[in-house]
């Protein structure tokens, strides 16, 4: 009898539930997938990859999806292909083809549609990335294009965000509208505020990484500016390790809050997938997530791109070296430093030493965040 | 979002097993049962148990969610028991697991990874076409056909009639209506009923969910399987807006439903003897949610509102001082708009009025209620009210309402003047013998979302469904011996 006298107020919020934006990073270095090749070969893990992309899709009808390779020497798109369709029906010397089977080929109709259309660009896409890569390309070069992929996926998260908060008006357009006029970025936490998380697109990130992070340290500064990016926006970035040793990836599901797995059965990668990376934001306060405790929080360094225990660092820009930069002059921001002439100090009275500079230079204002130089 | 889930799923709960049996053979079901039906929570659960060779046992399950969560938890699981997609099952080790049942999972997981031959998610049709029919084509044929079928239950065609080419409905689509109690026909008059009012005002997902199951119901009497119909309904549902089908492959009994769909607008084909079709907007967005849906559809079946309102979902803006301005110029709309305002003033694309005690009661004595009323200023509430409602949220943790609050709550004072009895269907538990034992069931109760009321002194409470508060009990004294 309560709802008689009516004490209660009744609110009818919007109860719909809005979609997600799953953005895929595959880490397709061919020399780390070589090493793989006995437990989980590549073909495989992107026939698992794609019976998740299909889970994900199934979950909701205006689910959307993206995938960035992240290759030995770029990083490519796999799905949604930007290129110019022209393109693709011209063959190596700029010809049409006209044989025009390519244009209508027959209609699988076993499968449901947006599922197919994702998986026929991503498997063409990806064979065109193969195809491209030569032999020059790989030597010498062990790493991946992380940084460039995950600058890749946010570009496209934001994007998306804004476009779909411009289809569902609300403030939410306007203040997209407002962040791209003046692009301040004050106004831009708005959009992404905790209040109206639950009426914007959903997005993360997933990293399905193979490589191991010595090999990425010259790319420390964009990926930890991504990751920043990332927490900012929060987004969360899922972190699917197979193989190799990630110091910055932990880091990045650290700071965002994402899930992070190393799997110590490659095989049964669809399940780990399926399990920990499927839930949604929404779903994952409801969810017990691995997470990693022991996070290495190890940085490299700006001047040989070394990951690094302990260094030096700037005490004006706070950039890090692994030895003293060369004259005393910080590389980043050109300050002298007055280093000790010690060459080879203990290490707990240069750690104290280098506490005290830090912490007069965060008087002066100092920006909390790394700063972002150039490499 | 509720609202429009429920029905259905209402319906599903109601079909014994066997029929859920037949249903999950087809991918394309399982698929849109899949996402249509099922809580957020619920989907991971599915998912996460899909590719796992062992059933999952419960305390694993239990450790995954969070401990507040457990609702949540409850919630998901009971709606999957329902449905049939999940059941227990006792492991070697006597352990009870969790598992998804067999031709759910078979076929979910066909529909993820495709399959040979199934030809569940439809035939492109081959032949070439004369006349191509374009998505805009589709969807004025399925406004035109859907607002044709609400103009006749709200007797606008008769009201406003010259303003427009009348559509003419079939004798099933008012044979349909009839039976499901929304309109009647006394001699050549048509009287719209109170349900009637309740479904004119739903939004259009509803409305078509409404309407299709009443179509299933009654698919039974005429001689069809409402097995073979649901599922056909459900392949409907994934086909693809924009291209045409191919209707060589299907049974009779599905080309004679598909023809009574095309009454309504759900698929469209050039005459009976086509040998394709296609699904217009109303089909291919029924398992999506109603906000994906709402836009491109509602704002082609608000009608030919003109440049003004074209592109925008909402037109109607209400103010705190109970006025009304709803910038359509749709008979329909403002016929649905009358029954519960009354109205001052029109214009070539506007309508104005007010909200009034006594507009209200009249709508409430017509068998509309109150939250009805509010389901439609909100679903068709204009852009701009949204916008200011998502501005007053912004730095506040609740989100503001879009309708200003005091006109929903006096909607609903309004309403509780007249109705202060509400009758709810279920079942009573008593006659417990201590406290203890009373209050386990009932706490489960109210942690599945079953519990209506409760009265700890009397040890008794109420409960809208009792399955599984009667198998919690078993397992209770099973557990206890």
């Amino acid at each position: 009898m309560n709802s008689v006298d009516a004490s209660e107020h009744y609110e009818l919020g919007a109860t719909d539930l809005s979609p997600s934006l799953l953005t895929i990073v595959i880490d397709t270095n061919p020399h780390a997938w070589a090493a793989l090749e006995d437990s989980l070969p590549l073909s495989k893990a992107i026939a698992n990859i794609l019976v998740f992309i299909n889970a994900h899709l199934a979950c909701n009808y205006a689910n959307e999806v993206a995938v960035v390779a992240s290759h030995s020497q770029k990083a490519a798109w796999l799905y949604p292909s930007h290129d110019d369709p022209r393109k693709r029906t011209a063959d190596r010397d700029g010809d049409v083809v006209m044989n025009g089977a390519s244009d209508t080929p027959a209609p699988e109709t076993n499968k449901y549609r947006p599922f197919r259309i994702v998986e026929e660009q991503v498997t063409r896409n990806l064979k065109e990335l193969m195809d491209s890569t030569t032999g020059d390309d790989l030597r010498g070069n062990m790493s991946t294009m992380l940084a460039g992929a995950l600058t890749l996926a946010l570009s496209h998260t934001n994007r998306r965000t804004l476009a779909w908060a411009e289809e569902h008006g609300g403030a939410n357009a306007e203040d997209a509208a407002a962040d791209g006029n003046g692009g301040g970025g004050g106004t831009s936490t708005n959009r992404y505020s905790a209040s109206n998380e639950d009426e914007r697109l959903q997005s993360r990130i997933l990293v399905v990484s193979v490589s191991g992070s010595t090999d990425a340290a010259h790319q420390y500064i964009p990926v930890m500016n991504s990751i920043f990016a990332c927490q900012r926006l929060s987004i969360p970035i899922d972190v699917c390790k197979l193989s190799g040793d990630a110091v910055f990836l932990q880091q990045a599901s650290d700071a965002t809050k994402g899930v992070y797995m190393a799997l110590a059965e490659p095989r049964g990668l669809l399940q780990y997938l399926m399990m920990a990376f499927l839930p949604d934001q929404r779903s994952r306060r409801h969810l017990v997530l691995p997470t990693r405790v022991d996070v290495d929080f190890r940085a490299a360094c700006f001047c040989h791109r070394r990951v690094v225990d302990v260094g030096f660092v700037c005490s004006i820009c706070l950039s890090i070296f692994c030895e003293p930069p060369p004259g005393g002059d910080c590389m980043t921001c050109g300050t002298h430093l007055d280093i000790g002439d010690n060459a080879k100090p203990a290490l707990l009275p240069r750690k104290k030493k280098k506490k005290k500079r830090v912490n007069g230079a965060s008087g002066t204002g100092t920006p909390m965040s790394t700063p972002t130089p150039g490499p | 979002m509720a609202s429009a889930t429920s029905r259905p799923l209402e319906y599903l709960e109601g079909l014994p097993g066997t029929t859920f049996y037949k249903l999950y053979q087809q991918p394309s079901t399982a698929l849109a049962i899949f996402r249509r039906m099922l809580p957020d929570l619920a989907k991971c659960f599915v998912m996460a148990l899909l590719y796992l060779k062992d059933p999952l046992p419960t305390a694993d399950l239990e450790v995954w969610v969070n401990a507040e969560s457990k609702k949540e938890r409850d919630n998901a699981l009971s709606i999957l028991g329902r449905l049939h997609i999940l059941s227990t099952t006792l492991t070697g080790e006597n352990v009870r697991a969790y598992m998804v049942t067999n031709p759910f999972a078979a076929s979910l997981r066909q529909a993820l990874m495709g399959a040979e031959d199934s030809h569940s998610f439809g035939v492109f049709s081959q032949a070439p076409e004369q006349t191509p029919t374009s998505i805009a084509d589709l969807d004025e044929y399925a406004r035109r056909q859907w607002e044709g079928v609400m103009g006749y239950m709200v007797g606008t065609s008769a009201l406003m009639s010259g303003q427009r080419d009348t559509v003419n409905l079939s004798k099933g689509v008012k044979q349909l209506l009839q039976a499901g109690h929304l309109v009647e026909i006394r001699g050549n008059r048509v009287d719209i009923t109170k349900d009637g009012f309740g479904f004119v005002l739903q939004d259009v997902n509803t409305q078509v969910w409404h309407i299709l199951i009443l179509y299933v119901e009654s698919a039974e009497a005429i001689g069809m399987d409402s097995v073979e119909v649901l599922s056909f309904l459900f392949l409907l549902s994934s086909l693809e807006l924009g291209s045409s089908y191919d209707k060589s492959h299907m049974t009779p009994n599905q080309l004679r439903t598909l023809a009574d769909l095309a009454d309504f607008g759900i698929v469209y084909q050039e005459d009976a003897d086509a040998t394709r079709f296609y699904p217009t907007r109303l089909a291919t967005t029924l398992t999506s949610d109603s906000s994906a849906l709402s836009n491109p559809v509602t704002g082609s079946l608000t009608g030919p509102v003109g440049p003004s309102g074209g592109s925008s979902s909402g037109f109607i803006i209400i103010e705190t001082n109970y006025r009304l301005y709803a910038y359509t110029s749709s008979p329909l709309q403002i016929s649905l708009i009358s029954l519960f305002t009354n109205l001052k003033y029109r214009f070539p694309n506007l309508v104005t009025g007010k909200i009034t005690r006594q507009s209200v009661r009249r709508a409430i004595e017509m068998g509309i209620t109150a939250d009805q009323i509010i389901s439609y200023l909100l679903s068709h509430a204009h852009p701009q009210l949204r916008k200011h409602s998502a501005a007053q949220s912004n730095g506040k943790g609740v989100p503001a309402s879009v309708l200003p609050p005091t006109v929903t709550d006096q909607i609903r004072l309004w309403q509780l003047e007249r109705d202060r009895l509400r009758a709810t269907a279920g079942f009573l538990f008593k006659d417990f013998t201590s406290l203890t034992e009373y209050q386990a069931p009932c706490q489960y109760a109210a942690e599945i979302g079953v519990l209506v009321w409760k009265s700890d002194r009397k040890r008794m409470f109420f409960v809208t469904r009792h399955e599984q508060v009667a198998a919690f009990l078993r397992s209770q004294k099973v557990g206890g011996k």
